[in-house]
């Protein structure tokens, strides 16, 4: 199997998962309502907690162990979306990019399970159920929101607008798609960009959201080559910050 | 002052001069939360969600009340579709106050709970069929009551629930391993006494 196209997958899914799910985590303690504040979290945590299970089969491939991989490497050798950098700003941006991305990860996950790559596909089996809820809680939401009052209408449009060039980023061509897909490893980028596309809309066409002209809306690129904005390093430096202080620490 | 939380310092602004304080009792409804903790096992109220309609509250509750501890499925009903039976003291059943009713309307199901110890939470024990709340209680004394003492009686009417759909029985299957969200999982105590031994050498 071709080993450096599956690293190349396995970093970038990973580094989603840790950097979205540390972005995820600032909401802690000020979520909206109390019950959301619990929710949002214990999925960040979710996050984290893939971004360990691929980091491990990464391990496993001869890479570093999680935390050095996590903890030691600089904005531009990570392979995030930029999508997932991205400040929280106001919560409905927070909700919106929560909405994008995790349908686009749960469809990755199910396609992943029944990836010829074992290691990926167990993983991929075992965490359907969390996925499950995650796209549940996020659709949940944009269905209320998108649908109640002018405000909170006029608020997810906006985000939904400013958001959607970065998360069609998430689909950005990797070099080694031919391989992946030849191999049975993983469909490819674009086949689980068709795949998101049809969901978003079915979930959008049940609000009073409006969804651009697919071919109007220009994908933000660059991410998976380690060409980060100038918000990615400030969040590695605080994710890292105990850890730099005593890479021994348990917390 | 600037917070030692950089995530305080990053928070948006807000304009608290030209925000009006809240008309009172302005925030959402609540829904009662069931949980069964294990397959076979009976559901039991678990607690309190605050939610915009039914579907919130379930997504809501799920986290809420099934983070940590065993679950295999859980269901919701909003706090004023629950009917509770007479309050009773001591060791007053609350089966004696419960009366024979004439049916009226159309029949549909409910869902019984009862409370067998006092402080304790309610626990499902089956369902009757009947035209409202009350001649639910009383087919329930009818077929559900037990040589058990029953202190207080909760009638949902099934449809009024949000149950959990086959397709989410899933929703629970890593749970098992996230031990380490409970407090224990941590091991304070030990860390503490490693600290201390540590700090007396």
């Amino acid at each position: 199997m071709n080993q450096e196209a599956i690293k190349e997958l396995l970093y970038k899914m990973a580094d989603d998962q840790l950097i979205l799910g540390h972005r995820n985590s600032e909401w802690t303690g000020f979520g909206p309502l109390l019950e959301e504040d619990i929710a949002f979290s214990s999925m960040a945590q979710d996050k984290v907690g893939h971004s360990l299970a691929l980091y491990t089969i990464l391990n496993d491939l001869g890479e570093q162990d999680p935390d050095t991989i996590a903890f030691t490497r600089n904005a531009d050798q990570f392979h995030n979306t930029v999508l997932t950098e991205l400040p929280n700003a106001e919560y409905d941006f927070s909700l919106i990019r929560h909405f994008l991305y995790d349908t686009a990860e749960a469809l990755r996950f199910e396609m992943l399970s029944h990836s010829s790559f074992e290691p990926l596909a167990l993983v991929a089996t075992k965490v359907r159920g969390e996925l499950r809820y995650h796209t549940m809680h996020a659709n949940t939401w944009v269905k209320q929101l998108g649908a109640a009052t002018e405000e909170s209408i006029g608020r997810l449009q906006q985000s939904l607008e400013l958001a959607l060039p970065y998360a069609l980023g998430i689909f950005e061509p990797s070099p080694y798609e031919s391989d992946l897909i030849k191999e049975a490893i993983f469909e490819g980028e674009k086949a689980l960009e068709e795949k998101w596309k049809k969901k978003i809309e079915e979930v959008i066409a049940q609000t009073q959201l409006h969804l651009p002209k697919w071919e109007t809306i220009a994908p933000h690129y660059g991410g998976r080559t380690g060409k980060h904005t100038e918000y990615l390093q400030p969040l590695l430096d605080e994710m890292s910050e105990v850890f730099k202080i005593d890479p021994t620490a348990e917390w | 002052m600037k917070s030692l939380d950089p995530r305080v310092n990053r928070l948006p602004k807000t304009d608290s001069a030209n925000t009006a304080p809240k008309v009172p009792l302005d925030q959402f409804g609540t829904f009662e939360v069931f949980v069964q903790p294990k397959a076979g096992k009976p559901f039991q109220h678990e607690g309190i969600v605050h939610a915009p309609n039914l579907e919130m509250a379930y997504v809501l509750a799920k986290e809420a009340f099934t983070r940590r501890f065993t679950c295999v499925s859980i269901y919701v009903a909003e706090t004023r579709n629950i009917h509770i039976s007479a309050l009773t003291d001591g060791d007053d059943d609350a089966y004696n106050h419960v009366s024979e009713v004439t049916p009226e309307g159309e029949k549909t199901s409910f869902e019984i709970f009862h409370l067998f110890k006092r402080g304790k939470q309610h626990q499902h024990v089956g369902a009757v069929v009947a035209t409202n709340p009350n001649e639910a209680l009383w087919i329930a004394s009818q077929e559900l009551r037990t040589d058990k003492q029953v202190f207080n009686i909760w009638t949902i009417r099934t449809s009024d629930i949000r149950f959990t759909n086959q397709d989410d029985m899933d929703l629970w299957l890593t749970l098992p391993e996230k031990k380490f969200r409970d407090a224990a999982a941590y091991k304070g105590g030990d860390k503490l006494k490693t600290f201390l031994e540590a700090s007396k050498n």
